[in-house]
């Protein structure tokens, strides 16, 4: 009877111990995951809200209204249709199509269901109907109407801006749009791949944007590289792999410098070769491949980088950004804000402030870091300056600004195994003055070498964004 | 015991302030009851009679229920407000959010004939003197009843587990369960060979396999744990314990890898984004529900928590959580705990072994059912299908459950019996001369 009362004991407390896990796995779960179960294109309630309260505006970090309800009850957006279509995935549209647009995904905020109870006090005392919470953005429309206006004709794509001191994305630009005012239920299909948010949403080949991840591993895992010499021939063999360089060109003895400025995939696969697969991959992880991105403003798509890569062969053409890699633009712009902020990425914010419709309450932007020393300062160092070797006398001279240290790598990532179709062109760069903290990711879809399209449109895209600061 | 009969004065004041504190929950709970359905009533006009019919009525039965039933019998009356409460909530929750009225009449009178059987239950116990003879029916009808559904039962929401009896849909293994915990306590209470136990237990594995047939992964999570308790609590053999858990960790990933049905299940669990408009359909407006709740809840019949599927039986706790918040939820899980720490009270209280298996096993059946409901809804483990007791809408579910509260509460009265025998004694021993 003693050792039987001695066992209910123990199984009595277990089970127990067992409800307050369960209990407080729930509460957790509610508390962090909540908002975003309820702001599911599939809640009906959201829509059923939106017939008895007034959804919040949307403006841009200069006040500039992108979104609001008129006196009808109707949704309305901004009467210039270059400024609608530019921002179209970003801020959404009423039937979701854009399904990470703020209009969806910060629907709880739009419609009061997370506001304050003072205002909703407020509202109730005075009579007023109910309004929901309004949301200025940290987007600039100007800048962004105009990045969408110079990229280029035909083709498609993406540009993300963002500061990477603090977070803030200026500006997400994805080729092709739509008109967020000429959505309606019956063409829904009609605008395709449109209402992808291809900044958040493209999963996209680096290419030799990559190499950036790979010379951080190298840096941090193989001493003294800096001052090695390397030979390229234009290719090298692991097993029955061939690695090329672009064009066949063999760069012959070159630097790691020169390497990173040439964009020599010789060098690169040897390098990751070298690293090794753990080294490689403990690196990208932490500069946030395959992290499950949990970010409060945004959806972003988690990137992946194979934890089973097996072969030499596909080790070495995984340092050149080529396999089975595949990362967000938003990201990339991510990882280059990193390396312009000494090595800590930035937390990527889209919600400046929300405000209520009684202005009693407010709540400002915070900035946090996403990753603190992602890489050490000193592998930044290095890193930036041989992106902004790559500016001055390399594959990213077309990213150039007069009178700023632009620093940036292109890469044109093979997207087929012949070469019939034509590679991404991807540019990520930055600023580096501490007046202008601002990081750029630019793809254009099949738009052949980083260094022609891409670099281009980056270097306007520097112009527009020192000029409006 | 002498020393507490020396103070007795004391005793008497301390039974007095736990009376208190009795009377205070049971006026708590009658205000509960009162002012929910008040609120109810009022809010369509004219006025919801049904709803006020609940308003009178309820508070009547509790205070029937809990001024009565103690009267006659010493038994926990802390356990059977808990219980009365949650009922409340769940008849509240039912004629605010269910389409039919019918929905909610059916539960109160589900409600009242599970009292009535609780009542026998206690009663039962009580004189139950001779329980080992018991076992060998038990099996046989244990088995019978539960391999009923697949002969002439038809399947229902992806498995075959009801029965119709005169019209009426039973769900054997809601009852079954009950009489698997009463074997396994008749057998371990027992100086039992190690033959004997091993009989038992392939008992157990027959009735899961009969389970797996007819897909109610529910009903096998449940069954599988009560065993496992059971058998350690009776054997104190921790080594086999710990195979029966890795045995049953094997049986899943073999089950999981041989029937589709439940591969489904778990890839719904996993990514239940992948398909929301289909096949993970029920989950997906589940965390809708429980988000759209939020901390506070949307109020009482504000939400659309008839958007979940099942949103009355299977989906009560997200559509709960919707109405009423999580907070709210957190609470029900914390007077879920309450039931069972009285329950584990009971059973260590008990005088024989039989009384104290039996305790802790209606206690765990409770336990480990509102924890795989409460998990399935919330997205902590796969969905199996299993009610929430006393709070799913359901009358199988209801009358099991309240017939294993009416066992815990009769071995509460025989256990407060001994109680006073024994201090009666003392009291003897003391005022007799030396």
């Amino acid at each position: 009877m003693k050792e039987l009362r001695r066992n209910i004991r123990l199984i009595g407390t277990l089970l127990v111990v067992i409800f307050i896990i369960t209990g407080g796995a729930f509460g957790y779960t509610v508390y962090t995951q909540g908002s975003r179960w309820m702001t599911n294109q599939y809640n009906t309630r959201l829509n059923n809200a939106k017939s008895t309260v007034v959804m919040g505006s949307i403006v841009d970090r200069n006040g500039v209204v992108l979104a609001s309800t008129n006196s009808e009850g109707e949704r309305v957006y901004s009467s210039s249709k270059s400024i609608r279509r530019a921002m179209s995935q970003t801020v959404g549209d009423p039937l979701s199509m854009s399904g990470t647009g703020v209009e969806t995904f910060h629907s709880g905020t739009l419609l009061g269901f997370s506001g304050s109870i003072i205002d909703r006090a407020a509202q109730w005392y005075r009579g007023d109907e109910f309004k929901g919470d309004n949301i200025m953005l940290t987007v600039d429309a100007k800048l962004t109407e105009y990045i969408s206006g110079q990229f280029p004709d035909g083709y498609q794509g993406a540009v993300v801006v963002l500061n990477y001191k603090t977070g803030e994305i200026l500006s997400m630009v994805s080729k092709p749009d739509y008109d967020p005012a000429r959505v309606d239920a019956r063409n829904i299909d009609s605008e395709g791949s449109g209402y992808l948010n291809r900044c958040l949403q493209g999963l996209y080949t680096p290419g030799s944007v990559f190499k950036i991840v790979t010379l951080n591993a190298a840096l941090s895992n193989i001493p003294g590289v800096t001052n090695q010499t390397f030979t390229c021939t234009g290719e090298a063999h692991y097993g029955d792999t061939v690695v090329r360089c672009i064009g066949g060109t063999a760069h012959g003895e070159i630097t790691l410098a020169q390497a990173v400025a040439k964009s020599c995939n010789v060098t690169f696969a040897a390098l990751s070769y070298e690293v090794g697969n753990a080294a490689f991959l403990s690196t990208a992880q932490s500069m946030g491949f395959n992290t499950n991105f949990r970010f409060q403003d945004i959806v972003l798509y988690n990137s992946v980088l194979p934890t089973d890569i097996s072969s030499g062969g596909e080790l070495a053409w995984s340092g050149v950004g080529q396999g089975r890699i595949q990362v967000t633009p938003l990201h990339m712009a991510m990882i280059t804000g990193g390396i312009a902020n000494g090595g800590t990425i930035m937390e990527p914010r889209l919600i400046r402030q929300t405000y209520g419709a009684t202005s009693i309450s407010r709540k400002n932007m915070t900035s946090s870091a996403f990753r603190t020393g992602a890489v050490s300062a000193s592998a930044a160092e290095i890193t930036k300056q041989y992106m902004r070797l790559a500016v001055t006398g390399g594959t990213a001279s077309n990213a150039a600004v007069k009178g700023y240290n632009i620093c940036g790598k292109t890469g044109s990532a093979e997207v087929s195994d012949d070469k019939s179709v034509n590679t991404h062109a991807w540019f990520v760069g930055f600023i580096d003055d501490p007046d202008y903290p601002y990081a750029v990711a630019v793809v254009v879809e099949h738009g052949g070498a980083g260094s022609d399209k891409a670099a281009k449109l980056a270097s306007r895209v520097f112009k527009k964004v020192i000029e409006l600061t | 015991m002498a020393r507490r009969v020396k103070k007795g004065g004391i005793s008497d004041i301390r039974a007095a302030a736990k009376r208190s504190n009795v009377t205070f929950l049971r006026s708590m709970l009658m205000l509960f009851q009162f002012s929910a359905f008040a609120l109810l009533a009022l809010k369509k006009s004219p006025l919801d009679m049904q709803a006020l019919t609940y308003a009178i009525c309820l508070p009547a039965v509790t205070y029937l229920c809990l001024k009565v039933i103690p009267r006659v019998w010493a038994i926990d009356r802390i356990l059977l407000t808990l219980v009365l409460f949650l009922c409340s909530v769940s008849i509240v929750t039912l004629k605010d959010i269910a389409r039919a009225e019918s929905t909610s009449q059916e539960q109160a009178l589900f409600m009242l004939i599970g009292i009535a059987m609780m009542l026998g239950a206690i009663a039962f116990i009580r004189k139950l003197r001779n329980w080992e003879k018991w076992i060998l029916p038990l099996m046989i009808v244990s088995v019978v009843a539960l391999a009923l559904p697949i002969v002439i039962g038809d399947w229902r929401y992806g498995a075959k587990n009801w029965i119709k009896v005169f019209n009426i849909s039973v769900q054997p293994s809601e009852f079954v369960k009950l009489s698997l915990a009463a074997v396994l306590s008749i057998s371990f209470s027992r100086q039992s060979t190690r033959r004997q136990q091993y009989v038992t237990l392939g008992f157990a594995v027959l009735l899961c396999g009969i389970l797996l047939v007819e897909r109610d992964l529910g009903a096998l999570l449940i069954y599988f744990f009560l065993t496992l308790a059971l058998f350690y609590l009776g054997t104190s053999n921790g080594w086999l314990t710990l195979a029966g858990l890795g045995a049953g960790a094997a049986g899943s990933v073999l089950a999981y890898h041989s029937f589709d049905y439940v591969k489904a299940r778990v890839e719904t669990f996993v990514n239940p984004w992948a398909d929301p408009q289909d096949s993970s359909y029920q989950i997906v407006q589940a965390l809708i529900a429980i988000g759209s709740g939020g901390m506070f809840g949307m109020g009482l019949g504000l939400g659309l928590p008839r958007n979940i599927p099942l949103y009355h039986s299977d989906f009560i706790f997200a559509a709960i959580s919707e109405e009423f918040g999580y907070i709210f939820a957190l609470c029900l899980l914390a007077v879920y705990v309450l039931i069972i720490m009285r329950g584990i009270s009971i059973a260590m209280n008990a005088r024989n072994r039989f009384h104290a298996l039996l305790a802790f096993g209606m206690s765990a059946l409770i336990g480990v059912q509102t924890l795989i409901a409460v998990g399935g809804n919330t997205k902590l483990i796969p969905l199996t299908g299993v009610t929430l007791p006393f709070v799913a809408a359901g009358g199988s579910s209801l009358m099991s459950c309240f017939l294993a509260v009416g066992f815990l509460l009769g071995i509460s009265s025989i256990n407060a019996q001994y109680e006073q025998d024994d201090i009666r004694k003392a009291e003897w021993q003391e005022a007799a001369p030396k």
